[in-house]
């Protein structure tokens, strides 16, 4: 009944590209919708312009050491008995997660459109790293804006980024978190948008970006594809990943949507409980809405204000998520669900104690739910879980946590 | 078109050109916010924009971000604001429009929200995340179930090119919000020269009149626009004047003799 009353917006007339079912659209201020339509003749172009997909396909090889490995994690699957879980390790891509899939492309789009400086927002800071990054190597000027509590709790991320030469600029209203971080970035943007380019780091906001970042994090799926038919010689039965904004996750999903055989799992930051404000898990609590240019899920309060959100997890800690998961969740293609803090914490030292692998706590909460489902299966069954980041950004958290003091609230 | 906005383009304005002010409803309370409505009304503002809070204004200024926090901290919903423009209609018939992210409204219920306006008397929006091509399904739908009492106020851009011109080419009524410069609300970044050359180029294309918003503060700003333009919007610059006095702590009797001196000096910029 709600969703009924809320799909006023796709309700018939809608001229622009870039929706998913109801959900997506270009819901910006006026002055931004020349320069997304910019953006989108680029991407457009660029599929085309056969000079453009080699130099990414070489940076993502020769750079970012892809394809990246594909891992059966046999103590820990032996551990959780049932099925047999492996491993999709972006944690091992330059940088340390997926995001630098998206920040090349989107980089190599920056400088065929003769852009001069870039801007991004991150949260984690895994994305501000990644553009950092990818500006460093092109020799682009670069500005992430990224949240107050994110600094302090993401240091480490917020000294590589200066190191690679970007400017961190603290954003120190709202909830100090990614959310704040965008809303600064797209205020920067809608001033300086001539000759600033917005590196969107998530499968969400304004059309083109929740089509550009899912097609260039879909090289995730397209190997995991390729790599399980030859080494399992069938699909797996499910894939596992986690969900702020949602790129890894439509990264890894994407190319198995037109298999219904295999299950595309969701995992949400279920924070420390199912209240509002307790948790990020926008798409199992949520109700659709419009955030950062976007129709999309969103955790917002009896008045249509935007919540609040907790995480232990930087990046997951987001009340919106990208409308192409929230069409997969319509249509059912997709399964939500959410993982508590302290499951993630766990999931995280039983990856360490089984595989000799720290991931990130985001990564974590996908590890969790795979640990869950896992005995429910048959030893003939396969989940990938699609890790996402390393964790070495976390080890002040898991430092707190080990000592069993978690500083979040 | 309400008769009460119909009129204000109708005749030829007193001063030097039409006047429209932008507060943000429930800043800091429901009671200011409307004796302030009242107070700009008696002083001669041609049209009241009415800020709708939110917890994400992406397209506004830190003047403006820090009076809907004040507003949400003192618990204003579309549904007081709705309340205090029908208290407001019940004195006075300056045409008013409420200005407001879609979140909210949608999250209203979009149906009952536009019934709701038009019956507490408000004239019309505007929405600055609702790109004018992108909003055609949310007009048509209005217009079906309140008629055209509602009116969806077009914003024209510095960076808007012929499509998006022409798409707003096809409006007969209300009057265009043409933004001076790239950017968000506020007087943080100066208004460029060649602003007047834009404000020219769309006598022609445009069949509705031309109000200037964004970053207006100064009388000098005021009477070079004032030539090239049919109204201007000052915004910030009010909330900031407003939001000053809120910051002195003084008894309500010297607040309200406070609040004429700036009545005053917005009056003062249409001459």
């Amino acid at each position: 009944m709600v969703k009924e009353k809320l799909h006023v917006l796709s309700d018939g007339g809608y001229e622009t590209k870039g929706h998913f079912g109801p959900y997506g659209g270009a819901y910006v201020p006026e002055t931004l919708v020349p320069a997304l339509r910019e953006l989108e003749e680029a991407y457009m172009r660029s599929g085309q312009d056969e000079s453009f997909q080699k130099e990414f396909r070489d940076l993502l090889q020769r750079y970012v050491g892809r394809p990246s490995l594909f891992y059966e994690a046999k103590r820990l699957s032996e551990q959780l008995g049932g099925a047999r879980i492996y491993l999709k390790r972006e944690d091992l891509n330059h940088t340390g997660a997926h995001k630098i899939n998206n920040t090349l492309g989107q980089i190599l789009l920056a400088k065929a459109m003769g852009k001069k400086r870039v801007i991004a927002e991150t949260g984690a800071g895994q994305h501000g790293v990644a553009t950092a990054t990818a500006c460093a190597l092109f020799a682009l000027p670069c500005v992430v804006y990224m949240g107050e509590e994110d600094v302090r709790r993401q240091k480490l991320n917020v000294l590589r980024m200066k190191l690679l030469g970007a400017e961190v600029r603290t954003v120190t209203h709202g909830s100090c978190t990614l959310k704040d971080a965008i809303n600064e970035a797209l205020r920067d943007w809608v001033t300086n948008v001539e000759e600033t380019f917005y590196c969107f780091g998530t499968a969400a906001g304004p059309h083109p970006y929740p089509t550009i970042v899912r097609d260039f994090q879909a090289v995730i799926g397209h190997e995991t594809r390729e790599q399980a038919l030859k080494e399992l010689g069938k699909l797996p039965d499910a894939i596992i990943a986690c969900i702020g904004g949602g790129s890894n996750a439509i990264g890894i999903f994407h190319p198995f949507i037109p298999d219904p055989e295999v299950r595309l799992i969701g995992v949400e930051a279920g924070g420390t409980g199912n209240k509002t404000g307790e948790n990020a898990a926008t798409l199992c609590l949520g109700e659709p809405g419009v955030l950062h240019g976007a129709y999309s899920y969103l955790l917002q309060d009896d008045d249509g204000q935007i919540v609040v959100t907790t995480s232990v997890s930087a990046g997951l800690d987001y009340p919106g998520v990208g409308p192409e998961h929230s069409n997969l969740k319509e249509t059912g293609r997709a399964d939500y669900v959410s993982i508590s803090d302290q499951e993630a914490l766990d999931a995280c030292s039983l990856l360490c104690q089984t595989e000799g692998i720290l991931p990130a706590l985001e990564s974590a909460h996908a590890i969790a739910y795979a640990a869950k489902l896992a005995p429910r299966l048959s030893k003939d069954q396969v989940i990938v879980v699609n890790l996402s980041g390393r964790g070495d950004k976390d080890v002040e958290t898991l430092a707190q946590y080990l000592e069993g003091g978690a500083d979040h609230e | 078109m309400s008769e009460r906005l119909k009129a204000v383009f109708q005749t030829k304005p007193a001063g030097v050109t039409r006047l429209i002010s932008y507060i943000m409803a429930g800043d800091p309370s429901v009671e200011a916010s409307l004796r302030r409505l009242r107070g700009l009304a008696d002083y001669g503002v041609d049209i009241l924009e009415l800020g709708v809070p939110f917890s994400d204004p992406m397209a506004d200024g830190v003047v403006i971000q820090a009076a809907a926090e004040r507003a949400l901290n003192a618990q204003m919903t579309v549904k007081k604001t709705l309340e205090l423009v029908q208290e407001f209609r019940k004195t006075h018939n300056t045409p008013l429009l409420l200005m407001s992210y879609l979140n909210p409204l949608l999250h209203y219920g979009w149906d009952r929200f536009v019934e709701d306006a038009a019956e507490a008397g408000v004239d019309g929006f505007i929405l600055p995340d609702l790109p004018w091509r992108e909003g055609k399904g949310l007009r048509t739908r209005t217009e079906k179930s309140v008629g055209n009492k509602l009116s969806f106020i077009p914003m024209i851009a510095q960076t808007s090119r012929e499509q998006d011109i022409e798409a707003v080419s096809q409006v007969t009524e209300g009057f265009a919000y043409v933004l001076s410069r790239n950017g968000i609300t506020g007087g943080e970044v100066e208004i460029p020269d060649n602003v007047s050359v834009f404000i020219e180029s769309l006598r022609d294309s445009l069949q509705i009149p031309r109000c200037v918003g964004f970053g207006i503060q100064k009388a000098e700003q005021v009477r070079a626009l004032a030539k090239i333009c049919d109204g201007v919007v000052v915004g910030s610059a009010l909330v900031k004047a407003f939001a000053k006095l809120d910051q002195e702590g003084l008894e309500e009797k010297d607040l309200i003799e406070q609040e004429k001196e700036v009545f005053t000096w917005l009056a003062s910029l249409k001459r």
